[in-house]
This record gives structure tokens, C-alpha cells and sequence, in this order.
């Protein structure tokens, strides 16, 4: 065997993979050829600077943690979330249609016992119909969680069949206020941070890789129709007193909460990464009135994704007169902001910042966690419009 | 339980977790989740990007557990889930060029500095990886599965999808563009 033909064979051979007989005329070659035995050699040192940078133990404890948490939201989240009363509508709607409910047990109770009685006795108001007048802390625990099963049975109900997910979820809505009889409702609020659509789920799409058949996790889509949001604005007309409660409990993308008090010059909640969704930006009540405070139009048009407006307002916000912690946590959503656009060294500063003035800002160190999602959302759906 | 995950056969895990249990799967990721890593670092360049690609990767790997069979090799699988997830993540992020070394570290994720490595600055750390993301990515891919996961010709070509013959000469160019970005011979085998 000449250099040539040995040389042929010296990947396969340096890689195990050669037939015995070839490998031992490689062998008996490479002993009397000091050239080749350095090709060989050269592999060898090749293979050895083949080397991935490893992220560091610190990532790896982190990694089960943060999937598992992904895999919650993505797989099990968004079937919970589709009737998550973030933006108001269904609400807006129970306004409404529960004081109708009410009113027609009513009439079918006077109508039943009227005859009867002289005085027709108080009837006994179920429950749900007293949820108009609750409080906005206790609407907000409405609705949260539905089963599955609940939500497709009135999703099937609702929707025009062959229409995308997204309008799946939308119809979902229509189809549990439209109940006649709404039972109390007792269901528990769904943990924030959870049932969200992910950027994730839309990457299915370019994939090769499918599914599992049957176990596609639906996308939620927050954002109603324009039809539906010209008609609540027909009937509520701006937020409800019950809105900036439901806001303030929202997260960021950090699984923060920013905003405790929308009285307070807290930075406001923003749900960045979780109002994000492949329909569109979740509408928000015409809250734009009542965004007294920078801080609070920054949440405002973040939830409408408007993010560059929205950096504006929160540095504005900045630069007011914040306490150390609405500071701190106003930094933070500063930074989200600016990955949000794609502006990561802007972000670093702000970040950096933060460091600096808040060691071990837990804040901080919750948006890191979530960070580079956030900093991939931004490719697949515009963040501005 | 939870001890004896760790001795069971993938395969085994898989169908556990298809069925609900979480420890099965997170013994599952725990196994793999390094070799799936530097599998979506070689098909997308960065640190980043191999994060996002990583979870993606089990992401769906769950997602899909209830139609995996048991009787097929998990690793094959897994591999083929890791390469497509990063291949989508190169095409929606920076359509594949990579980005050296440089950032390539996982400060987005775990930001706080590691002072032994930064001490040691790592020059030959930071051109040994600015080389291979320098790599095309089919020849980062072959290079990662051979020299760093130790695959045979036949394990590979079946996660690229390839035949094994090709695996061979891309495994012969990649060392050579290795050989030439590192200042070394560049000769060698085919």
C-alpha cells in the first residue's frame, strides 16, 4: 500500500472504520512512513480541538428547570388560558349578560310563584348572579381555569369549523357567556405565568419535525376580532373598574410581577412575553384615557405591543421621582423593553445598571431566567406596529 | 424511583414519560441534554441559538412522546428532533451565519462571570471555538457527532440523513478546515 492509497483511507482508519484487512495494511504502512503518521496525528489533534463551548454548570442547573417550566406553559398553559380574563372581554360581557340572566330568573320565578302569592317571595338569586357587583379583586378570580374538555365542548359549540386555531380560541369566549344559566363560578385562578402561547408552538410550523399526533398543545390567542372589539366598545366604552386590578397581577416575561398598586408609581405590570401570540397582540381596554402616569401608558402600550412608544414612556417613567424597588423593577421592564426590539446592548447597559445599582436584584435575576426567549421572540413576531 | 431512573434504557424512560411521569422525563433531559446542546451548537454556531434550539428540543420531544415507539432506538430520534430544531432556529434567527466565539458564552442565561474561566482568558478556548463555528454546519454537525459524541459512520448518517460515505468525506473536509483555521497541516486523509 503506497502513501496515496494510505491516505485514501486515513479518516476511516483514524475513525475505526475500516474493514480488519485494510486497517492492518494501513497499519503496516504507517510504520515505515513518518508522513502519514503525521496526517494520522493531524486528525487526532483535529478531533481534539472539535470541542463545544459548554455553557457552564450553572446553565446545566438551570436547564431542567427552566424546560420543565416552558413545557407547562406550552403543553399544558395555553388550554387553560384561552378564557384567561386578561383583557377584559368576557367580562365585559358578564356585565352584562349575567344582570340579563338574573333578570330572566327572576321573571321566570315571578312568573311562576306570582300567581301563587300575594307578594311574590324574593327568589333565590343563584350565585353568579350577584358577580356583577363583586368586587373587581374577586371577578378577577373568575374564570381562569377551564377544563379541557370545557373549553373544546364550547369552542365545538361556537366556532365555524375549517378556521385556525387562534379563532378557536377566540370563539371559545363567545360560547361560555352565552351559557343562559352560568353556574356559581368557583373555578380557581389559573397560577400567573401560566397557559400562555409561545414562540415555541409557532416554530412548529418550520419544523420538520411533527407534532405528536393528537397531542398538539392549541395556541391561545388573546386577541379578539375587530368586529368584537368595536362592539365592546360599543358597550363598555374604556376599561372596566375591574381592569387595572387584573393588570396589576400580570407578569412580565420574568415571571415578575411589576406593578402591585396602579395608584403607586410602581413601573406597571406588563405581560410581555405572554401577550405575545402568533394572531396578533392581545387588545387592551381603551385604557389610553386613563393612563394618568408614564408608567402606567408603558404598560399600557406594551400590552399592545407597541414597545417602541412603550420604551419611551417607561424612561420617562425612570425618570420621575420611583422608589428603589419600582425603580428597580422599572429598570428591568426598561431592559425587556429594549430586547424586545432587538436592541440587546442597550439592554445590557440597562441590565448592567441594574447590577450595579441593586446587587442581586431579584428581578433581575427572574428576567435573566427568560431572557434569551424574550430576546428570540422579537424574530418571529413583530413587536411594533 | 427516582434512583432507579437512572439505570433504565431510554427507551423505557421515554414510554414512562409518555405516560405521564415526569421524573422519567426529566431523567430523560438530564441524559441528554448536553449531547443535545452541542448537537444544536453545531447546527447553529452560538450559544444562544443552541439554548433555544436545546429546550425546543425537548420541548417537542414531549410533545411527541405519546407517538414515539418504544421498539425505535431513542437516541436516533432524539438526534433527528435536536438537528431539525436547530436548523429552525439558524433559519429564523441569522440564516445560519454564526457568530464567533466572542459572545458565545451563556451570559444571557447565567450572567454572572465565572472568575476561574475569565481569569484564565481561554485565548486557545476562544479560537479553538471561533474555528469550528467558522464550520459550515453539516461539517459541524459530523465533526460534534464523531469527535465529541463518538457516533460510528452509520450512527451519524442516520442523523443527518445522510449516506455514510458522505459522512466520510465531510468528516475528512471539516478536519481539514479545522487544521487550516487552527495554523496546522491541512493534508490528510480523505
Amino acid at each position: 500500500m503506497d502513501c496515496r492509497e494510505t491516505q485514501s483511507q486515513l479518516t476511516a482508519f483514524h475513525d475505526g472504520e475500516l474493514p480488519a484487512a485494510d486497517r492492518a495494511r494501513v497499519e503496516e504502512h504507517l510504520r515505515g512512513c513518518p508522513e502519514c503518521h503525521l496526517l494520522l496525528a493531524d486528525l487526532a489533534r483535529a478531533d481534539q480541538s472539535a470541542g463545544v463551548p459548554d455553557p457552564g454548570p450553572a446553565y446545566w442547573d438551570r436547564f431542567n428547570a427552566r424546560l420543565m417550566d416552558r413545557v407547562e406553559r406550552e403543553a399544558d398553559g395555553p388550554r387553560v388560558a384561552v378564557l384567561r380574563p386578561k383583557h377584559g372581554w368576557m367580562r365585559q360581557q358578564l356585565r352584562y349578560l349575567l344582570p340579563a340572566a338574573a333578570a330572566a330568573a327572576l321573571v321566570v320565578v315571578v312568573v311562576r310563584y306570582g300567581g301563587m302569592h300575594p307578594v311574590a317571595p324574593t327568589p333565590t338569586v343563584p350565585p353568579a348572579v350577584s358577580e356583577p357587583a363583586a368586587p373587581p379583586a374577586l371577578a378577577n378570580e373568575r374564570f381562569a381555569t377551564v377544563t379541557r374538555e370545557e373549553r373544546d365542548r364550547m369552542a365545538d359549540r361556537s366556532l365555524p369549523a375549517g378556521i385556525e386555531e387562534a379563532s378557536r380560541d377566540r370563539a371559545a369566549a363567545p360560547a361560555a357567556v352565552s351559557v343562559p344559566s352560568p353556574p356559581p363560578m368557583t373555578f380557581p385562578r389559573a397560577p400567573d405565568g401560566q397557559g400562555w402561547p409561545s414562540a415555541g408552538a409557532g416554530r412548529d410550523a418550520t419544523g420538520s419535525v411533527a407534532p405528536a399526533a393528537g397531542s398538539p398543545p392549541l395556541t391561545a390567542a388573546d386577541e379578539m376580532p375587530s368586529g368584537m372589539q368595536a362592539e365592546r366598545k360599543k358597550m363598555g366604552g374604556g376599561a372596566s373598574p375591574v381592569e387595572p386590578q387584573l393588570a396589576a397581577k400580570t407578569e412580565s416575561a420574568s415571571g415578575m410581577r411589576i406593578a402591585k398598586d396602579q395608584s403607586a408609581e410602581a413601573p406597571p405590570a406588563v405581560s410581555l412575553g405572554k401577550t405575545r401570540s402568533k394572531a396578533g397582540p392581545p387588545p387592551i381596554a381603551s385604557a389610553s384615557p386613563r393612563a394618568a402616569s408614564p408608567c402606567e401608558l408603558a404598560r399600557t402600550l406594551a400590552e399592545r405591543e407597541r414597545i417602541r412608544e412603550a420604551e419611551v414612556a417607561q424612561r420617562e417613567c425612570l425618570a420621575g421621582d420611583l422608589s428603589a424597588p419600582s425603580r428597580e423593577k422599572g429598570l428591568v421592564f426598561l431592559a425587556e423593553l429594549l430586547d424586545r426590539q432587538a436592541r440587546f446592548a442597550e439592554a445590557d447597559a440597562v441590565i448592567t445598571e441594574v447590577d450595579r445599582q441593586f446587587p442581586k436584584s431579584r428581578p433581575l435575576d427572574l428576567y435573566r431566567r427568560h431572557r434569551p426567549m424574550v430576546q428570540k421572540q422579537p424574530a418571529a413576531v413583530p413587536v411594533t406596529r | 424511583m427516582g434512583a432507579d431512573l437512572g439505570e433504565e434504557k431510554d427507551e423505557r424512560l421515554a414510554a414512562l414519560a409518555a405516560g405521564g411521569d415526569r421524573g422519567a422525563f426529566d431523567a430523560l433531559v438530564t441524559r441528554h441534554r448536553q449531547a443535545v446542546y452541542r448537537l444544536c451548537w453545531s447546527a447553529t454556531g452560538n450559544a444562544a441559538d443552541a439554548d433555544d434550539a436545546a429546550q425546543e428540543t425537548f420541548v417537542r420531544v414531549y410533545r411527541s412522546l405519546p407517538s414515539y415507539d418504544p421498539a425505535r432506538p431513542f437516541g436516533p430520534w432524539l438526534r433527528k428532533i435536536a438537528w431539525n430544531c436547530g436548523l429552525s432556529v439558524r433559519r429564523a434567527g441569522n440564516a445560519g451565519v454564526p457568530r464567533v466565539a466572542e459572545d458565545d458564552a451563556p451570559e444571557a442565561v447565567d450572567p454572572a462571570p465565572d472568575p476561574e474561566e475569565a481569569a484564565a482568558g481561554n485565548e486557545e478556548r476562544r479560537r479553538v471555538a471561533g474555528a469550528m463555528a467558522g464550520l459550515p454546519a453539516e461539517l459541524r454537525m459530523v465533526m460534534v457527532l464523531r469527535a465529541v459524541e463518538g457516533l460510528s459512520y452509520g450512527e451519524i448518517a442516520l442523523a443527518a440523513g445522510i449516506p455514510a460515505g458522505t459522512v466520510m468525506s465531510r468528516l475528512s473536509r471539516a478536519r481539514k478546515r479545522l487544521l487550516a483555521a487552527l495554523g496546522g497541516r491541512s493534508g490528510g486523509g480523505s
